[in-house]
């Protein structure tokens, strides 16, 4: 399928069904995931949510650039959050690449239909910045793995169904050469999950607590003591499509300030810079996509395309901050509310999934070429 | 389209014709590459490449008035130079009054080489014609300014005789555009070369014991400098493009040109702050190269509009219609 014939058909088809796709106003966490999963579910049977996936996971086969445009479709026309949605596009090419095959074409086509929700069990209290320290001990006893640890800032694990989970194999200094992805049922006995409270109000992040987890030796995802390999993959896909569809959804809200706005309270030039950055971002965010749907190996350079939708999201909501200040101070509006959570929101985006400083370190080291930093 | 080796092979002719510090010798130089049957069968690919190569090489050539020549549909005057407004102003550089000509703009090297020259004037109603002069009808004044070496001109002329063209191939917007980009593209090669030689410089100069590229605080500029090269590089390759592809329901090219252009300003100049910093002393001598290119910097971006004056229009623009620009499709 051509990327012009998926859009038209696409286009009309949610114009045709917006009703359905719809989510109510201003509903909490728990039904925005509901949301999502009958959206999916919809977009799946009526077939755009398998197109771009390998026919071997249930998909149709076809450019990764249809994925790019039906979460940039679903996200402008506010039927779906990015942040939400984003875990497919992070976590079903991860399985696609290094699960067993047989584990992969029944699994991924639950996480496409939104039958389930997954997360991703990367960073830990002590393990931040520096993925490649985390402690979190898996240990083959016969046939299966015994996981005891501790996860921290796992996305929506209170929800999830599955998780893809780094462990520590190796030696406690074997760094990245020791550690393991497995592929873990949330709902296996010794998992306890513990939703944070964050600063914009939405417990959309998790500690989750392994009391000696059982999990089968099949579904390792890639080669023992090989984990790092997944991280490494499935990290440029956190920083590729998902992004576009970020991108999208800053458009979306700067057209929403625009309208919102009391005349004379956005400043031209103020303005002309945040509409250059979104630019910017589109720009490059695009080129990726294009990257990624000739096959091309996404790498450090990604580090590029996550830097600056962080710096995108904060100089749009800054603006935000600045033209209605007042409401985001003491708007208790619906409206108000969101667009104080957005902006709070907007705070960590150059924190989450590798700091800003983390991701200059990288393209100081790999793009750049500058040698080690000691 | 052009072959990946096709394309290497003149990336490099290019690259040995811009050495030339002379724009006569540059312009020969390509000349003899055939530079301009080039530009006429695979304009969309090599404008990118020779107006980055241009900033690369902190080069001199008079390749903009060939741009603009062929994008006004007069190459029929191949040689002649084309007056570009004044800098600062984006308006046609020529008017006529009682069949008469006046002109108030700027121009490259070409310019100071007699010959024909092209001006773009605006009639009252808003239309524009093309008009041919002679140079020699011209006052044309060199400017020193930040950056001698560019070779830039005032041109001006006030009720002389002319040759009237007709309509131009394409609409005064369109003109700017074109030449925007293709300054873009060129602040572009010369970003990435302050980059370069910044990161050179930081590898080799040693410090404390050891070189200063191991130094966080200067990974981190030149990580921001990498930054600001690679989002210049995707605008101005975006806004090309939609010049060549795209249904015309699409977005607004032209303002899509000047985004490109306040962008490729603003980001090179924030190369050149950060580059600068780690260059330190070397940098501030004039015996390193780095001055050129940010003499360069400076000249270009306030051509046919700094990134300053196109960031506070766009806003302008963008509140007057109440709508954000049209996002360029996947």
């Amino acid at each position: 399928m051509e990327l012009e014939t998926f859009r038209k058909g696409l286009d009309e088809w949610l114009d045709e069904h917006e009703p359905e796709l719809t989510p109510e106003a201003d509903v909490a966490l728990d039904g925005q995931m509901r949301h999502l999963s009958a959206v999916k579910r919809l977009a799946y049977d009526a077939g755009w949510m398998r197109w771009g996936w390998p026919e071997r996971v249930g998909g149709f086969g076809g450019s990764t650039l249809l994925r790019g445009y039906l979460g940039e479709a679903l996200t402008i026309r506010g039927l779906v959050e990015p942040g939400i949605y984003s875990m497919t596009e992070v976590l079903a090419p991860t399985m696609i690449s290094f699960a067993p095959e047989e584990l992969a074409r029944q699994m991924v086509p639950r996480l496409l239909r939104g039958d389930e929700t997954w997360c991703q069990g990367f960073s830990e209290p002590g393990t931040g910045s520096n993925l490649a320290s985390l402690s979190c001990r898996a240990v083959a006893v016969g046939d299966g793995w015994h996981v005891t640890g501790q996860k921290l800032w796992t996305g929506l694990a209170q929800f999830a169904d599955r998780c893809v989970l780094l462990t520590r194999t190796g030696t406690a200094e074997s760094a990245h050469k020791g550690i393991t992805a497995l592929f873990v049922d949330m709902k296996s006995p010794g998992i306890s999950v513990r939703p944070l409270r964050t600063m914009h109000g939405a417990d959309e992040f998790c500690e989750v607590f392994f009391d000696d987890v059982r999990v089968p030796l099949d579904r390792t995802l890639g080669e023992v003591n090989g984990g790092w390999a997944v991280a490494m993959d499935l990290l440029p896909y956190e920083r590729s499509t998902s992004l576009w569809h970020k991108g999208a959804y800053l458009h979306h809200r700067l057209a929403d300030l625009l309208a919102a706005a009391p005349d004379g309270a956005i400043q031209a030039d103020a303005l002309g810079a945040v509409v250059q950055q979104l630019f910017v971002f589109r720009a490059r965010s695009r080129a990726t996509q294009y990257r990624l749907a000739r096959g091309e190996k996404l790498g450090p350079e990604t580090s590029i395309d996550k830097i600056m939708v962080g710096m995108t999201e904060q100089v749009v909501f800054d603006l935000v901050a600045d033209v209605l200040s007042t409401r985001i101070a003491v708007g208790d509006d619906p409206a108000g509310e969101r667009w104080r959570a957005d902006f709070l929101y907007s705070r960590a985006a150059t924190i989450y999934g590798g700091s800003a400083e983390i991701q200059r370190n990288i393209l100081a080291r790999r793009v750049l070429d500058l040698g080690p930093d000691r | 389209m052009i072959e990946e080796e096709d394309l290497e092979l003149l990336r490099r002719g290019f690259q040995r014709a811009l050495k030339a510090e002379d724009p006569d010798k540059a312009d020969d130089a390509l000349g003899e590459l055939g530079w301009r049957d080039a530009l006429a069968a695979e304009g969309t690919t090599v404008v990118p490449l020779i107006f980055t190569e241009k900033g690369l090489a902190n080069a001199v050539a008079t390749v903009l008035d060939d741009l603009l020549l062929s994008a006004l549909g007069l190459t029929a005057l191949a040689g002649a130079g084309v007056v570009l407004p004044e800098v600062g102003a984006r308006t046609p550089p020529g008017s006529v009054v009682g069949g008469r000509l006046s002109v108030c703009g700027s121009g490259t090297a070409r310019l100071r080489r007699g010959g024909g020259a092209v001006v773009v004037a605006a009639a009252d109603d808003g239309t524009c014609q093309a008009i041919s002069v002679r140079v020699a009808d011209l006052t044309v004044d060199r400017v020193t300014g930040i950056d001698p070496a560019f070779g830039l001109v005032a041109v001006s002329a006030d009720g002389v005789a002319f040759e009237a063209l007709g309509e131009p191939a394409i609409t005064w917007q369109r003109v700017i555009a074109t030449a925007q980009l293709a300054l873009s593209f060129e602040l572009l090669g010369a970003s990435r070369a302050m980059l370069g030689l910044a990161r050179e410089h930081a590898l080799a100069r040693t410090q404390f014991g050891r070189p200063i590229a191991s130094f966080q605080a200067v990974r981190h500029r030149l990580a921001d400098s990498l930054l600001a090269v690679e989002g210049l590089a995707a605008a101005v390759s975006a806004a090309w493009d939609a010049f060549g592809s795209w249904p015309s329901a699409g977005p607004d090219r032209d303002q899509l040109a000047a985004i490109a252009k306040a962008v490729a300003g603003h980001n090179a100049r924030s190369v050149a702050r950060n580059c600068q910093q780690v260059l330190a002393g070397i940098g501030f001598t004039a015996e390193h190269r780095f001055h050129r290119y940010f003499r360069r910097v400076l000249l270009l971006d306030e051509m046919l509009g700094s990134a300053r004056e196109l960031t506070s229009v766009l806003g302008g623009e963008i509140l007057a219609a109440r709508t954000l620009p049209t996002p360029i499709p996947l």
